[in-house]
């Protein structure tokens, strides 16, 4: 036996029907009979394929990766709503899952009824629940709303009551699946807030999300899960950075781009030519080819991940027909060691687009790691500064 | 045991993307066959489970009721309403039209004994035949041993039965009419009743999920059964030829022929035909709980 809170899955597989006829009978004596007669063969579709999953007690996993990549298959599977195809599955101890908005949550009943419904489902008894009953209410921020029919809840209303059930009982294990897009602004840090408590507690922490900030921000581990297939797993910024960079990868554009204003080169180097470094000098080199005399502020900008800038840097251009240089230098790169992604784009000073804004160019910037905050799950923002220490 | 999770990704320092990742090329098409998982259905542990989970079914079976009755201004009479509705239509039909024997004890007494036992049956199918329809957005979402829907549905056409038991009270007065000594073999009648039910509840809710079409039939199979099973009338109009290989079919017919001859008569059961009847619902139950747990872990995969 495990102790409680280990996730172990080891080889894990599952298939669903790739061409599932609706479970009635007669489609299912259709496919009989076109099975006896030899046509028709079953067809399946692999979900997870070969699938490793371990987790330790207090650990926090996020979980990642395009739409249908089997992310929701593997949560329900380590609830042991679905039962894998092949492969060796152990979760210990009780397991609380967030798996949809209104997860376990009957429509008929009050909020009340339903955190005892659920409490009873993960297993506890009336009174363990009624311990936590307060707790529950005020963090959902229900107040007199408990007593109220849930099909009368506003859709944030029951998504508060089912995070705050799930994650006020107590579970061994945590799962989360892509459920704080609902709430607004203030009870996303709420929850974020409370998965932190219940991780320093011991409970063993699966996040699933597409907004990798706050995957980042919770996690210490990453997975990244693409059609069923575990493609990395390690420390979360090192997969979420792969991850995001195979996301470019598909997205990315050729620089040359029609319209009034080219990039038709761009140059990231550090000082004389070597690789960029931290705190040393920046130089970015672009080549700009324009139809017809343009003016207008470009931007440029330096981002991690695909879309949330670190830093960037305006500079007012006036440019003649044909091509031009231009040479920017950051003095002090305040950047840790990682992957970056340098955009760019330029607008006329009435606004009109004249070079589109996007990523050009990626580089990788050498020196110290990024420190981490003392108590795991709070990532900072990828800069690093010089600093003078003195006692 | 495990292996430690940084050892699958090393992060190179130009690429950050490792040269050790898995790629999906590495994986053969299908698992080999020793790594299927198959899951092994004891008995011991699935009842240790559904003992862990019978808070749940309580929850369940209140849920069950308090939802019923909430909307309904009715309240508990919705649980005597249907049996009384077809007993005031034997009454007429069947007695006063028909003229069926209720073997010179009172028709309505006669009846309602019949109507007990089918009333269970028939309300506990309705509800439970489809409660892993009906319960399938708590089923994609939680795990626990999914017996409890049917028998929390089956909780509650019992509380039903309690509850329409008492009319009971007032129809003998009425009748002038008393119990007979011989209903002492009414735990046994009744633990037949109840274990035929749950055997028929069991495979029909597991049944019903992967051939929804079938829950259309339902409603049907219901109406039929009501005037297949000697409840508006009595068991003896069966052949006596035919009555070993009916209570094999449906026991129910024995249970009832069964409580009134015990309640009313003051015989004693045939025992030729409720030792049948006993073997064919024990069976069914078993049988029909094993298949359900088979069934059971497909269930998600169709939802």
């Amino acid at each position: 036996m495990w102790p409680d809170g280990t996730i172990s899955a080891t080889r894990v597989w599952k298939r669903f029907h790739a061409d599932r006829t609706r479970p009635v009978l007669r489609d299912e004596v259709e496919r009989l009979v076109a099975k006896r007669r030899g046509q028709g063969e079953d067809r399946w579709r692999w979900a997870l394929r070969d699938v490793d999953f371990h987790v330790a007690p207090g650990e926090a996993v996020g979980l990642f990766g395009a739409n249908g990549s089997g992310k929701s298959t593997l949560l329900k599977i380590l609830t042991r709503v679905m039962y894998p195809y092949a492969g060796r599955l152990e979760v210990a101890g009780r397991v609380g899952a967030l798996i949809e908005v209104r997860a376990g949550i009957h429509p008929d009943l009050t909020g009340r009824e339903n955190v005892y419904l659920y409490g009873s489902l993960l297993g506890l008894k009336r009174v363990e629940v009624a311990d936590r009953f307060d707790d529950i209410v005020e963090f959902a921020e229900l107040t007199d709303a408990v007593d109220r029919q849930v099909k009368f809840y506003s859709s944030g209303m029951s998504m508060r009551l089912g995070f705050g059930v799930a994650a006020f009982l107590n579970p061994h294990v945590l799962l989360v699946d892509e459920v704080l897009a609902v709430g607004d602004a203030i009870f996303q840090q709420k929850c974020l807030n409370r998965m932190r408590d219940v991780l320093a507690e011991g409970t063993t922490l699966v996040y699933v999300s597409h907004d990798l900030a706050t995957v980042e921000a919770t996690c210490r581990r990453g997975v990244w899960l693409d059609n069923g297939v575990v493609i990395a797993d390690g420390p979360v910024r090192e997969t979420l950075s792969a991850y995001r960079q195979a996301v470019e990868q598909a997205t990315e554009t050729s620089a040359m781009t029609a319209g009034p204003v080219r990039l038709t080169d761009v140059r990231v180097t550090g000082l004389a030519g070597e690789p960029p470094t931290s705190f040393a000098a920046l130089d970015i080199s672009l080549r700009l080819k324009a139809v017809d005399p343009e003016s207008g502020p470009l931007t440029l900008g330096v981002s991690e991940g695909t879309a949330a800038l670190v830093f960037a840097m305006r500079h007012d251009l006036q440019l003649a027909s044909g091509e031009s240089s231009l040479a920017c230098t950051v003095a002090h790169l305040p950047l840790p060691r990682g992957r970056y992604y340098l955009w760019a784009g330029m607008a006329s000073r009435d606004g009109l687009e004249l070079l589109e804004w996007r990523p050009v160019a990626s580089f990788d910037v050498e020196g110290p790691d990024l420190i981490e905050a003392p108590t795991a799950v709070m990532r900072l923002a990828p800069v690093q500064v010089e600093a003078k220490w003195s006692t | 045991m495990r292996d430690e999770p940084s050892a699958t990704l090393s992060v190179g320092r130009a690429d950050p993307v490792a040269e050790r990742m898995t790629t999906p090329a590495d994986i053969p098409d299908s698992p080999p066959d020793d790594l299927r998982f198959r899951r092994k259905v004891r008995i011991g542990e699935s009842i240790r489970e559904l003992w862990r989970a019978r808070e749940l079914i309580r929850t369940l079976t209140e849920r069950d009721l308090r939802a019923r009755y909430k909307q309904a201004v009715l309240g508990f009479a919705w649980a005597i309403l249907p049996p009384i509705g077809l007993l005031l239509v034997f009454d007429v039909f069947f007695h006063h039209v028909g003229n069926v024997s209720s073997q010179g004890t009172p028709y309505e007494l006669y009846a309602y004994l019949g109507l007990l036992p089918w009333t269970f049956f028939s309300s506990a199918m309705t509800v439970g035949g489809i409660s892993l329809l009906t319960s399938m957005t708590l089923l994609n979402k939680v795990y626990c041993p999914r017996e409890v829907f049917p028998l929390a549905a089956v909780g509650t056409a019992a509380a039903d039965a309690v509850v329409s038991t008492g009319v009971l009270i007032v129809l003998f007065p009425i009748n002038g009419f008393w119990p007979k000594a011989t209903s002492i073999w009414i735990p046994v009648l009744l633990a037949i009743e109840v274990a035929f039910t749950l055997g028929v509840v069991f495979i029909v809710s597991a049944g019903v999920v992967y051939l929804r079409d079938l829950r259309h039939l339902l409603p049907i199979a219901l109406q039929l059964g009501l005037f297949i099973t000697p409840v508006g009338y009595s068991f003896d109009v069966i052949p006596r030829g035919l009555r070993p290989l009916y209570a094999l079919a449906n026991p129910l017919g024995p249970v009832i022929d069964g409580y009134r001859r015990a309640i009313l008569l003051g015989k004693s059961p045939d025992l030729g035909l409720t030792a049948i009847a006993a073997a064919s619902a024990g069976t069914l139950f078993l049988g029909g709980y094993l298949l359900f747990k088979r069934l059971e872990t497909g269930i998600a995969d169709v939802a």
